[in-house]
């Protein structure tokens, strides 16, 4: 039955009351998008549907009555916290959605320093966890660009990384149990366990679900013993990328977990490290960390394997150091690069796939040959590895383009999917994965079917199954 | 030891010039010195009115052309080559940074601008100034004479009175186009005929910022805003409590607020009884426009900006909504006034 | 119509705003430490250099050429920026290599790296930088530097460069340039643009308002807090068209200059840095939402305050 607007407001009134229904028409507009359209928002210009309303929850229970209500109805519901999804998984596909906040849902639970556990509502911003548990020596070990802004639930929902994963894994490998509420309104509880063989995994139905399937309304995750004080790092310039991923690689597969080990090309380089690399220098980077055994000895192993590479040669670590103590996105660099936007019609973006260690050097090379010749205007082509495994790593695309003859709304189509498309195939086309953390959103949903092949028939059922009426995040993952 | 203070008339800023020269006379200057003012002025009204505002008690009337500092850098080079000043001191601001400079440059002196304290010694001048966007103060020496310097803007708020009385030393008349007592033949600044370097001059829009300069009650808004609409909501929560509102340069550059709205560095500097800063981090470059207030309050839900340790008052929460409910608040209590 | 010859000076300066409160807390007593962190353009130099290419769009709309140079002083670390330029059309690139006696990454390098100046000036270094160009506080020997390349190099009619720049923020140096060519200056230019016979109309921020002029080069132009504030980005393809442009290195000999002997005749030497304590109580008004916090604030601090203001 499909209610009209003011029906939909009603109905979300009765349930948490009027003052937690936003309808202000400028704010349902600006959060209409998310950072994959942020141009709009720049721009003040707006072409998504505009969500019904906002609506603010404030306990596990009114998030179970807000899906039980949009199922009734059919309304497209988008689960959101701390509202840094840059994929479009945010964006409001269909009109009249409605868009949960669990951002009020900010308590942070219980803090177990015995259990090394804390638990925290969706609604947490990870900075102020992480704030909270140093004050006790410990670490959620989870750090993106993000952390500022992002809250725990969306964390958690878009299976997201953190700088220094190479050591404390992904949110994956972080989270222990959670709460989550399924359309119908049906809440389930994972129990906080270490580990247990009893079935499926079924916290990875929920981890990185994106909003497709459910509502995480809290999440335990581990804690770790912080030791900044052992904190090493080791900066080299190279001059070619393939030498750089053989260095990351010799550096995993002899066993060795920095906290941080990355390489960037040139371009990408340039635009942090100017200052002491020459403008054809890549820039491999690593920093070890943990008790003083441990990370003196990741240290001088990981030194003794660069010292292995001629072509790499050592510079300051105190640049390193001073660059990564201010690489978090506060809200001023976050204006500050919003108002150069405005201004230059240059715009900065990104894709990140994964792959093994054979085919990384070929996809980099490949993609960034191919945008570099097909797409107009393109400023800078570059990218970093900032994740390795054993057995792979990520690549980290980054560029910029000048939007030139079209208007800000049409930068996706003109640019941005077109550069994405090209990374997708030409990572897909040698077996890696067209998304390594940002998640698939609505922005590389087209090519989920390329990305599963037959394993898609198990996230098809899934969502078959938890959402049969299709209300959860329409166009996420699963193309419209 | 002599010093000759300037207070260019010919602009609507002399009151404030004056001020900060009274103060900075008083306060801000050690040192055995004695000194007179150079009063320029364009227009006859208003000679009165600038002899009663000057700081010393000896004046030097100068008549001169609207916007031709240069005029005032050639009248005060042949004060400089008598060789009795020592000191040559303008308040903050283009002009006086444009006429300390070239003055330095003819004569053969050394120049500081925005000084916050000096201290004339036998051989040279000892200064302090803001240095690094405001994080440091930095000691410097003047060594060469003339001194030429000018007083930092926080000497703007001083509450000094002018000198009671007045003896009016000399007066010329540098307005004329040629053969201008004490000019040089130099055609420098003025190209070869001497005319004006500029034509067709307008001035637009007198600043609100005046007003900033002056204000009692200031709420200054930052990028917390988060939006035009934001701080648009914030301005007009500082209007309902009847306050003066200002902005940080991300929100002027954002556009969300016109640039004459600036606080800071870059801006007004303002000493307010009382101060809300909503939504900003409080950067030194910004803190310098408001640190003089009274009570300095801060809204900004991160604990960790650097205005919470800077205020005296802090509020952990979102600016936009907690200064919508201080409107409501001050402008119910003053209803029931 | 005869072309106008433009020069922009920049500033390439550590980022200041990347220290962290520690940092300037020890520069008292150990100095500014800027060696590690990036570079940035000074902002008021950026608006600068993104005026001239307005200003030369313009023109060049109106049939008048504007041919474009840009000059800085330093090392290596100004090169990108230079390159950037002439990608974006700046047919002439220079810096002065003064003071900059080699690559600023020397590695593992102890103190405060290069900057043999810092001694010439016969001041006490404690708390002052010289791992960037040595001229931070050398205002006087800046502005020699840009008029001799001026007069000798550049021949140049439009000198556009920032009003201020970190760390001294001082703002004397444009006043320096136009009293060494003879030439008019106008500060806190906030925009620039041509009138098709050569002369050009000029905003302004004075002291008591906004001044808009009409003035004929050569002149100096001095760039405040312009709307226009980020330098635009060329393309891959025009840096690939542009490359082979030359990037000219000077040294301070090339333009007949002895820096070391102008350092030791600046008038105005740095002695020392203090730190600034800007604490106050910081007293945290607690209160579950905006209304009970803004309560307690106006019930605690601002009921009286108030009705004085």
């Amino acid at each position: 039955m499909h209610l009209s607007r003011e029906a939909i407001v009603e109905g979300l009134q009765r349930i948490v009351g009027p003052a937690d229904v936003i309808t202000d028409r400028r704010i349902l507009v600006e959060s209409s998008v998310d950072n994959f359209r942020k141009l709009q928002n720049i721009f003040d210009v707006h072409t998504m549907p505009v969500p019904a309303a906002i609506v603010m929850a404030r306990s596990t229970e009114q998030v179970a009555a807000i899906l039980r209500f949009a199922g009734e109805h059919t309304i497209n519901v988008i689960p959101r916290t701390g509202g840094t999804a840059t994929e479009g998984g945010l964006e409001s596909a269909v009109p009249d959605s409605i868009i949960i906040d669990g951002s009020a849902m900010n308590r942070i639970v219980d803090i177990d320093a015995y259990d090394m556990q804390a638990t925290c509502q969706c609604g947490v911003p990870l900075q102020a966890l992480e704030d909270r548990v140093r004050e006790l020596g410990l670490t959620t070990g989870h750090s993106p660009q993000s952390k500022p802004v992002a809250h725990m639930g969306g964390l958690v929902a878009t299976r997201s990384i953190g700088q220094f994963s190479t050591l404390y894994g992904g949110i994956e490998d972080m989270v222990v149990g959670l709460e989550a509420v399924f359309p119908g309104g049906i809440v389930t509880r994972i129990k906080n366990v270490p580990r247990r063989a009893a079935g499926p995994d079924i916290r990875h139905v929920v981890i990185g679900n994106e909003g497709a399937l459910c509502f995480i309304t809290e999440v335990t995750v581990k804690l770790f013993p912080y030791f900044p004080e052992n904190n090493v790092f080791l900066g080299y310039t190279l001059k070619d990328m393939k030498t750089g991923f053989e260095v990351l690689r010799a550096v995993m597969v002899n066993g060795y977990k920095p906290s941080v080990a990355r390489v960037y090309d040139p371009g990408d380089a340039g635009l942090h490290f100017s200052h002491f690399a020459a403008d054809d220098d890549c820039v491999l980077l690593f920093m070890a960390e943990g008790p003083a055994g441990i990370a003196k000895a990741t240290a001088d192993g990981i030194a003794a394997i660069v010292a292995g590479f001629a072509e790499c040669t050592r510079v300051d670590s105190a640049y390193i150091e001073t660059w990564f103590n201010d690489l978090c996105w506060g809200p001023d660099k976050i204006t500050a690069e919003d108002e150069r936007i405005r201004q230059t019609l240059n715009v900065n973006r990104t894709t990140e796939i994964s792959a093994d260690w054979s085919s990384i050097n070929d996809i980099y090379q490949a993609a960034r040959a191919r945008i570099i010749a097909e797409i107009p205007d393109i400023t800078m082509m570059g990218g970093h590895s900032s994740h390795s495994y054993i057995n792979g790593t990520n690549m980290y695309f980054n560029y910029f383009f000048n939007v030139v003859g079209v208007g800000p709304e049409e930068e996706t189509a003109k640019y941005y999917l077109p550069i994405i498309g090209i990374i997708c195939e030409e990572t897909l086309k040698r077996g890696g994965s067209i998304v390594h953390h940002h998640g698939m959103g609505k922005a590389r949903a087209p090519w989920v079917r390329d990305e599963y092949g037959s394993s898609y028939y198990i996230l098809e059922t899934l969502k078959h199954a938890f959402d049969p009426e299709g209300i959860m995040n329409k166009g996420t993952i699963f193309p419209l | 030891m002599r010093f000759a203070a300037l207070l260019d008339g010919t602009v609507a800023t002399a009151a404030v010039q004056a001020q900060a020269l009274a103060g900075f006379l008083g306060d801000g200057l050690r040192g055995d010195l004695a000194g007179e003012t150079f009063v320029l002025y364009c227009d006859e009204r208003d000679r009165e009115r600038l002899v009663d505002l000057a700081p010393t008690r000896d004046v030097r009337l100068v008549k001169t052309a609207a916007r031709r500092p240069e005029r005032m850098v050639d009248c005060l080079t042949a004060a400089a080559r008598g060789g009795d000043t020592a000191l040559f001191l303008a308040a903050a601001g283009a002009t006086g940074t444009e006429i300390v400079t070239r003055l330095a440059c003819r004569a053969g002196g050394g120049v500081l601008t925005d000084a916050l304290t000096i201290e004339a010694r036998p051989q040279r001048l000892v200064c302090r100034k803001n240095v690094y966007s405001n994080h440091l103060v930095g000691r410097f020496e003047l060594r060469a004479r003339p001194w030429c310097v000018t007083v930092d803007a926080c000497w703007n708020d001083t509450r000094r009175s002018p000198s009671p009385s007045h003896t009016i030393l000399s007066e010329s008349d540098e307005s004329g186009d040629a053969g201008r007592p004490g000019a040089t033949t130099d055609t420098r600044a003025t190209g070869a005929t001497g005319a004006a370097p500029f034509a067709d001059a307008e001035l637009l829009e007198a600043p609100s910022s005046g007003d900033l300069a002056k204000s009692r009650f200031l709420v200054v808004a930052g990028y917390g805003a988060a939006s035009r609409e934001g701080t648009e909501r914030i301005a007009d929560a500082a209007r309902r409590m009847g306050a003066d509102f200002g902005v940080s340069r991300p929100v002027a550059m954002n556009a969300w607020a016109p640039m004459d709205r600036l606080m800071g560095v870059s801006g007004t500097r303002a000493a307010p009884a009382l101060c809300i800063v909503a939504g900003a981090s409080g950067a030194p470059a910004l803190y310098w426009g408001i640190e003089k207030a009274g009570l300095i309050v801060a809204v900004n839900p991160d604990e960790r900006a650097p205005i919470v340790a800077n205020s005296d008052a802090a509020l952990l929460d979102d600016a936009v909504a907690v200064l919508e409910e201080l409107a409501e608040i001050v402008a119910g209590r003053r209803t029931h006034e | 119509m005869s072309a106008v010859r433009v020069l922009v000076c920049f500033k390439v300066t550590p980022d200041f705003e990347a220290l962290r409160e520690a940092d300037w807390a020890a520069a008292a007593t150990q100095g500014v430490q800027t060696r590690y962190v990036r570079r940035v353009l000074n902002c008021f130099d950026e608006s600068a250099l993104e005026l001239a290419l307005g200003l030369s769009d313009a023109a060049a709309r109106l049939g008048v050429t504007v041919e474009l140079g840009a000059l800085s002083i330093g090392g290596r670390e100004v090169d990108p920026y230079l390159k950037t330029l002439v990608a974006l059309g700046y047919e002439r690139a220079a810096r002065v290599a003064a003071g900059a006696d080699g690559d600023i990454a020397d590695t593992d390098a102890a103190g405060v790296g290069v900057g043999a100046a810092a001694g010439a000036a016969g001041v006490d270094g404690a708390g002052l930088d010289r791992a960037a160009s040595g001229l931070d506080f050398a205002p006087a020997v800046v502005a020699s530097i840009i008029a001799s390349y001026v007069l000798r190099a550049d021949h140049s009619d439009l000198l556009v460069l920032g009003c201020r720049s970190g760390p001294g923020d001082g703002g004397t140096v444009p006043f320096r340039v136009a009293e060494a060519l003879g030439w008019p200056c106008l500060t806190r230019v906030t925009s620039i643009e041509p009138l098709g016979d050569g002369r050009l109309r000029v905003g302004a921020m004075v002291d008591d308002g906004l001044l808009r002029v009409t003035l004929r080069p050569p002149c100096v132009l001095a760039v405040g807090n312009a709307l226009v504030s980020h330098l635009r980005a060329p393309t891959l393809k025009d840096r690939l068209e542009r490359r082979e442009r030359r990037i000219d290195v000077l040294a301070a000999a090339d333009l007949g200059l002895d820096i070391a002997a102008e350092l030791r005749r600046e008038a105005c030497v740095p002695t020392a840095l203090e730190t600034i304590d800007r604490r106050r109580r910081g007293a945290v008004i607690a209160g579950a939402t905006p209304r009970d916090k803004a309560r307690t604030l106006f019930d605690s601090y601002l009921s009286d305050l108030i009705e004085t203001l």
